[in-house]
């Protein structure tokens, strides 16, 4: 139940450990984000990942609540990496407990998608061809605005 | 007492600045409050850059961490926050 915004690799096994613990639920679900070396065609060879802080904890920890009460879930961790990042480094990891795997993988994605548009970090992708701040994708406000009409 | 600005990725990079403090005063009337548009107007006005930086499309705006819309109230000692759109995850 809980939000961190961190310079350092996440370990996904720790994160894994302390969001099930010793009583896990009937069901976890976790997504993990990494840097990709390929963005709409062009090469990528790292990425800068700049963050509001205050304004980037607020939002994750409303967005956690959110999810909570949405698929009400027993547990759940959002963990989002800041500063420079490489090639296939994480970038993001989120991780529910339910009571069923519906609400504990619908939780997951609705995090992903909600937090991609609302949490204030921004992407500036480094490759052979420059250096280029990443632009907002259509694709990921139509799957943040699913979750509105699906109240 | 004044109102914070805060400015991040594209927006901070083209105006050099990360954050400058805006004098209310410096409004019409020295309101001691005013809206977000009222205050992006304003700082619209200190050259060509702002301009440019701050009438972009799809430009958001935060006050105090919320994402809110032009006609937001915002009182001295207040946070306000421009970027361009999120990005993360």
């Amino acid at each position: 139940m809980s939000v961190a915004l961190q310079a350092e690799a996440i370990d996904v096994a720790a994160e894994y450990s302390a969001l099930v613990g010793h009583a896990p639920g009937a069901a976890v679900a976790t997504f993990t984000g990494y840097v990709r070396g390929e963005s709409e065609g062009r090469a990528v060879a790292s990425l800068e990942l700049e963050h509001y802080p205050e304004m980037a904890l607020r939002v994750l920890e409303e967005l956690g609540q959110q999810a909570e009460a949405r698929f009400q879930l027993s547990r759940w961790r959002i963990v989002h990496r800041f500063g420079q990042l490489g090639l296939a480094e994480t970038i993001v990891w989120v991780g529910a407990v339910a009571d069923h795997r519906g609400e504990a993988i619908s939780a997951c994605e609705f995090m992903m998608d909600t937090l991609k548009t609302d949490a204030p970090f921004w992407k500036r992708e480094q490759g052979p061809d420059g250096v280029d701040w990443v632009g907002s994708r259509e694709s990921d406000s139509r799957r943040r605005a699913r979750w509105r009409s699906e109240g | 007492m004044s109102v914070t600005i805060k400015l991040f990725s594209s927006l901070r990079e083209a105006l050099g600045v990360s954050e400058i403090e805006f004098d209310l005063g410096e409004l019409d009337g020295a309101p001691l409050e005013a809206d977000v548009a009222a205050i992006k107007a304003a700082l619209s006005k200190r050259g060509a850059d702002w301009q440019e930086a701050l009438n972009q499309p799809n430009l958001v705006h935060a006050l105090n961490h919320k994402v809110v819309y032009l006609e937001a109230t915002v009182s001295e000692g207040d946070e306000l926050a421009f970027f361009p759109p999120m990005t993360g995850g």
